[in-house]
Parts: C-alpha cells; structure tokens; sequence
C-alpha cells in the first residue's frame, strides 16, 4: 500500500507541471474565446461583460488557483461554447479512444511480434529483407496520409469497410489499422534486434546444447529475454497511440479525446482544452508506470523499492 | 507464407491460429460494415465544421447560421438583389421611429404544436436584448421599445430612424413560453422552420416538417473524407468547402451530379493602412495591379467564380456596377514602386490560415507579385492565432472572406473610422472623413466608388458555390451565399 502511495505521490509533480505549462501556454498564445464567441458586431462593454463572467478578466495566477481549487474537488468546469460539463465530455469521449487504442495496440502486436520472430530467424534471407521492408515503409507513412490511403483501398477499391464515422462495429477497423501501422513497424524492427541479440547468448547455446526443441528454445528461453526492450517501448508508445490519435481521430470522425482536444483548441475552450491534456497527461503516466511493474514482472532482476 | 516462415524452424503454430481468428474477425466486421450501408433512406450530407449552436440569438459561425435558417422563421429574408421581403410577416414604416410588422398565416406552428404569436417575436428580442453574452445583442440597441397589440400585430419604436430596420430582423423566432423557462434553445431547438431536430449526438438528425424525411448532418473534416464518402455512398450531398480539384474529380465520376453557380461570397486582400508602406496608396495601387485575378479564377478557382470590386456584387441592390476590376499589369505596377523611392524587391508579408486551399492561394500570389518585383512572404497561422492579429492590426496583408453579407450596412462595419476594432471590423485601420459622410448619407454608389479609389483592400472574386449530389438526389441549385435551404426540398427522384 506505502509503495503505491509512493508511486501516487511522485506523479503528483508532473501532473502539476503539466496543468501549469499547459494553462499557460494557452493563455501566452494569441486568440481569445470571446472573440470567437461574440464576433466582431459586439461592443467594447459586451466584451468586457462575457470576460467578467468567464473570469477571463482575472490575474493569471488567480485564475489558475481557482481552476486547481475546482480541479482538487473533482470539477472540470464547463465548456465555454457549448456550457455542456466538461466531466460529461470526458466521459463520452474516453471510452471511445480507449477502444481505439487497446485495438491498435493489439493490432500492432499481431502484426508486430511475430514479423520481428521471423525476421530474426530467417536473418539475412528474404522474410528478413521483406520484414524490414514493410517496417520501414509503415514508419515513414504519417497517420494523415496513410489513414485516407487505407480508405481508397479498403472503403472504396474493395468496398469491404466503411469509410469513418463511428456507426457500426467495423468503423474501428481502418482507424485502428491507421494507428497501428507506425508501432507496428517499431515492434517488427525490436524485437528483430533484441531476438538477434539474444539468440547469440550463451544461456540459448547452452538450452541448444541440451538438445531442447528449436521451438521451446526460441519461445521460451530466447523470445521471453527478447521482449524485455519490447515491452519497454509498447509502454513508451502507448502513451503515443493516445497523441497520435488526435490526428487518426481527426481524419477518421472518431469521437474521441484527440478530437474533442483539436476542436477545443480551435474555439479556444480553454477548460476544455486543459481537461484533454490533463487526461492524455494521465494516461501517459499511467501507462509508464504500468510498463515500470509489468518490468518488474518479466525480469526478476528488476525490483521496486 | 508467415506459417511455412515458422514451420521452417519447427516453431509452435500459435501465432498462424491468432492469425487466421484475426482474418474471420477481420471478415465478419466487413459484412457488419456492408449490412449498415443499405440502411436508411434518410439523406445524409457531410460539412466541412459541425454547427456550434442552435440558438440563433448566439449563433456567429456559417454552419450554425445556416442551420438555423431550417430550424426557425424569421420575420424578414432576402431577395435575390439582397431587399428585404417578408417571411413570416409583411411591414409598415409609420414614420422614421415606428415600424409595424402583421405576421402572415404561413409557418407559424412551432416544432413543439404551439401558435407562433406577436408575443414570441416580442420575447425573442426582448431576450436577445437582456442577454449578456449575446453577439448580436448590439445590432438591436436602437431599439426603444416593442408592443403586441394583438396575436398578429407587432410594433418597434426605434431609438434613432433606421430606414434599414426591417432588414435586420432577420433572426429567427423562438415561442415565449420556453424563453422563460430558461429553455436550451442551443442543443434542443424549438422554431417552426421546415426542418425539427430529431437527435443531436455524434450527428445532427434532422426531419423535415413537411413529409418527415430524415436529414442527417454528419461533420466529415477533412475534404478528401468527404469525397471518399460520396463516392461510397455514406453521404449523399457535399455542398461547398472542397479545393477545386477535387470538384473536377467529383465531375468525371459515374453516378455523381455536380452543379456550380455564380457566389457572393467576397474574398479579399486587406492592407493595414497603419503600416509605413501600405499607407501609401501607390503601394497599394502596385499591389494590386501585381495580381492576375482572371487567371486564378481560370486555373484555381471552381465555377461560378468571378471577379470582384466591392463587397455587394454588382446585382445587389446596392452594388455598383459601373465600378471596374483592377486590371493586371505587373510593369505598371513596378514602376508604381520605384517612383515611390523604394527599393525593389519589395518585401512584405501575408498572414493566412491554415486553409489548404488559402495556402494556395497565398504561393500564387507570391508568384505573381514577384513580376512586380514584390518579394511576398507568406505566414500561415492557425485560425485563433491569424484572426487575433488581424484582430489587433498585427499584419500588413491578410485574405480572409466575407460570408452571406446581405446588407450594405457591412461598408459602415469594414470601413467607418469609428469601427476599427474591437468595435467593428475595420481591420485595416482606414480612416476617411469623406467617406465617413458617405455612409453617413448611406450614399452607397458614391462610398463603394470611394473605397474603390481608396484601396483599403484589393477585391479578388466572388467564390462560385458548388454542391455535387449521389445518385438519384433532386435538390435546387446551390445558393449564392452558400445557404443550406435547399435541404428545405431536397428528394430522392428517380436515378440517372
């Protein structure tokens, strides 16, 4: 229990410079959310008033102290355009980015893992060179080219996929897809190093020596070793998938927290806004410690104090 | 091929079996996909930017604008010359201060069963008036007072005279009983426009009072989106905000109608008359004959598309006709500068947005200005950014285009000295006391001649308006302003 408080406790920092770095690069850049509210018919007094009301017209230090004092009781405020709950945004919107990312995720793992396997088995020959030529094609794709490609195909070549939204169960196949390319392409090409590496240690040439079968040596012996860096960089990416999102989620209608983070920004909704970075924030976080145990877990060298 | 790859070395199949369950899943969610796309009859349309409001006391973007046209009637609309005509009522000017409206039988259920009455109009503006945070609050202040004497009947007296009043009420009416009860007209909209909203969620559901047809309104960003859509069939309707080339693609495609029209909507070069070059009126003069308006158009623009030299096109009952587009000259232009004494190139920035198609644009313009000898560097910034500086007069050229004006009140609002911002929209700062007595008088013919002379922005074109229907879709053609009443009567008819 002391040990999760600790870990508690040593995130509260960076959630705090997060909302901090984030209120106030919202407020250094140019662009004010009355302006965007009230157009330019308004009057000077009009202006003034809506700022008043909003608190705009408030010291930055006071302004940030009240939304830590809302924060600290569990209150997101409320969107400045549209006056909806900004915990009811959140609430409507998580889930669905979460679904997005869990599946890219898998997606990504699936098609990730086992090419890296073959590769690195078949070292030099062609799965190899075709491996490393996929994974590097995927990395230099960005997500909002490669997202209407896969539309072309998938959605209009072979009609077989809709082309976004979020209307029935298949509109997650091509965004995930989209979202999983680029980490996929990372996974083939580490766990190819890292298997490669691996395999030439001692501890398989002793497993070889015992006359073990090919296939446990590799999956039990080589393969559990190789995934050390493996699950490392799942964790680091993870919290990427969440970022990279915000422009799959654009491209593709998704309704999720990457969308709702770009359309606030453009209204400038400030709350909004800080209420999406806080919560990629978090998941970041969350996810870099979840990576930290599950470390833990795969290698027993490794231990929290 | 991936199992051969791991049956060479004698590895555990688990991976082809995790494989070949992905591909069944894979196959089951297209046929989920395929089952969704003979769904409805409803009618979809994809645009560009999902409406921020449908109350129309706040709504200041285009789409929630457009949309709220469906959703309410207003007591007065345009004709295509921008008179006022009336729509749920007809007027009479009593003298300069009092107006008397008569509401008409015509439109008058409102979406929730009940009798539009004079006391609506009343609370409409008498709210819109009370509100704090209403953006067109402001044009209503010459307002002194409003009388129903009876349920038909509405009378405004007038602070000051206004002989463009009755063009103003333009808003739409909202029943006086959900007024005061604090009703959330902005997601749960009650008029008696032809369209009731159903359903807002992810999309805008909507159902057409007249014989229930669904409408649904489903925002779609990005512009290659929502031509892979029409062409699969998820939408049926695009109307506007889409680059030319992709309007000629959607032409030479089976099965889909494109249809163009001439626009209104008046896009320009703005100078900051602040700055120590542009004050000049010879750089201004240079600028603009630097720029070759009919071969963007030719090239870059969609059809309909044409040029322009005021605000109001020449058709609209306070246009100017007799007023010449700037011609091309570049070498004129060139000399323009050197008798000005300045060194050439020339060099001076434009702010734009993001806008792939301002963007554009924007390097073409660069292109031409250099044969001028104006070395032209472009800032694109994102919209908050771009518009604050314009805002705050942090520029020396901008483009940006005016949207659905109707009125020529818009000269006062671009161009008085008293309306630089933040009280108005003169963004380049001019500051004319001719003019100013101009629009006093409401002397257009003499004020858009002046403006014209005066340069304080280089008039490009009015943008062509384009929408491109899927197969078997029967709509109007597209509005000059780029309005959505067409949805009004759109049908599926027989396919072509």
């Amino acid at each position: 229990m002391r040990f999760l408080l600790r870990h508690l406790a040593s995130v509260l920092p960076v959630v705090f410079g997060v909302l901090l770095l984030t209120f106030l690069l919202l407020h250094m850049v140019p662009g004010d959310p009355v302006e965007v509210m009230l157009g330019e018919s308004a009057t000077a007094a009009d202006r003034d008033r809506l700022r008043a009301e909003l608190g705009l017209n408030q010291p930055l230090p006071i302004q940030f102290a009240d939304y830590l004092g809302r924060l600290a009781q569990g209150d997101f405020g409320h969107s400045i355009h549209t006056h909806v709950p900004i915990a009811e945004l959140l609430a409507q919107r998580i889930p669905a980015t979460i679904r997005l990312t869990l599946l890219a995720l898998v997606v990504a793992l699936m098609m990730g893992v086992p090419l890296g396997i073959i590769a690195a088995l078949h070292h030099n020959r062609w799965p190899d060179r075709g491996a490393r030529l996929f994974a590097l094609t995927l990395s230099a794709m960005p997500h909002f080219w490669l997202g209407p490609l896969l539309m072309l195909v998938f959605a209009l070549w072979l009609p077989w996929l809709p082309v976004s939204g979020m209307e029935t169960g298949a509109s997650i196949v091509l965004p995930a897809l989209t979202l999983a390319c680029g980490l996929a392409a990372l996974l083939t090409r580490m766990t190819r190093a890292s298997l490669l590496d691996v395999l030439g240690e001692d501890f398989v040439r002793t497993a070889r020596a015992k006359g073990l079968p090919e296939r446990t040596v590799v999956l039990r012996h080589a393969l559990r070793a190789a995934l050390l860096p493996v699950v490392t960089v799942v964790g680091l990416q993870l919290g990427s998938l969440l970022a990279g999102a915000v422009i799959t989620e654009t491209v593709f209608g998704w309704d999720g927290v990457g969308r709702l983070l770009v359309e606030s920004i453009e209204k400038r909704d400030y709350p909004v806004t800080q209420a999406c970075v806080l919560v990629i924030a978090l998941a970041y976080v969350a996810v870099n410690r979840l990576t930290d145990f599950a470390y833990a877990r795969l290698d027993p060298r490794v231990r929290f104090v | 091929m991936v199992l051969q790859a791991f049956g060479g070395v004698g590895v555990d199949r688990t991976p082809a079996r995790l494989l070949r369950w992905g591909w069944r899943l894979g196959c089951a969610l297209c046929l989920l996909a395929n089952i969704h796309m003979g769904w409805a009859q409803e009618i979809r349309f994809a645009i560009a930017q999902a409406p921020l409001t449908l109350d129309p006391r706040y709504a200041v973007d285009a789409a929630s604008e457009r949309i709220n046209r469906l959703l309410y009637r207003s007591l007065v609309d345009f004709d295509a010359q921008g008179r006022p005509v009336p729509a749920l009522a007809t007027w009479q000017v009593h003298d300069p201060w009092h107006v008397s409206f008569t509401l008409g039988r015509e439109g008058r259920r409102f979406h929730d069963g009940s009798w539009l009455t004079a006391q609506d109009v009343v609370a409409t503006y008498r709210s819109l008036l009370a509100l704090e945070d209403a953006p067109h609050a402001a044009e209503f202040a010459n307002i002194a007072a409003m009388d129903a004497p009876n349920a038909d009947t509405v009378v405004f007296t007038l602070k000051d005279p206004d002989a463009d009043f009755p063009a103003r009420l333009v808003m739409g009416i909202l029943p006086a009983h959900l007024i005061a009860r604090h009703h959330d007209f902005s997601r749960q909209p009650v008029g008696s426009g032809p369209l009731r909203l159903v359903e807002w969620n992810r999309t805008l559901r909507l159902e057409r009072v007249a014989d229930r047809q669904a409408i649904v309104l489903e925002e779609v960003r990005d512009p290659t989106v929502r031509v892979l859509k029409l062409l699969r069939g998820e939408t049926d309707l695009l109307q506007g905000d889409l680059p030319p080339e992709l309007v000629r693609y959607l032409k030479r495609q089976p099965g889909i109608r494109v249809e163009e029209t001439a626009g209104t909507n008046f896009s320009y070069l703005g100078f900051n008359l602040q700055d120590p070059l542009l004050k000049n009126p010879r750089v201004r003069r240079a600028v603009a004959l630097a720029i070759d308006r009919d071969a963007i158009i030719r090239q870059v623009l969609i059809g309909g598309s044409r040029p322009a030299t005021a605000i109001l096109p020449p058709e609209h009952w306070a246009g100017n006709p007799a007023l010449q587009p700037l011609p091309y000259d570049p070498a004129q232009a060139r000399r323009l500068l050197q008798e000005s004494g300045l060194a050439l190139p020339l060099k001076l920035t434009l702010k734009t947005s993001t806008d792939m198609q301002r963007l554009r644009l924007a390097t073409i313009l660069q292109a031409q200005m250099k044969k001028a000898g104006i070395d032209l560097r472009i800032r694109s910034l994102d919209w908050g950014t771009f518009f604050d500086d314009v805002r705050h007069g942090k520029f020396q050229l901008y483009s940006l285009t005016w949207v659905g004006v109707r009125t020529p009140d818009i000269y006062r609002r671009a161009f008085h000295s008293a309306s630089v911002p933040p009280t108005g929209a003169n963004r380049g700062r001019l500051r004319d006391v001719e003019l100013d007595a101009l629009l006093k008088r409401r002397d257009w013919p003499a004020a858009t001649a002046r403006i014209h002379a005066l340069l304080p922005y280089v008039p490009l074109w009015y943008e062509g308006q384009f929408l491109a229907l899927g197969r078997g879709l029967q709509m109007r053609a597209p509005a000059p302003d780029g309005n959505w009443d067409g949805l009004a009567t759109i049908t599926r008819g027989v396919s072509q």
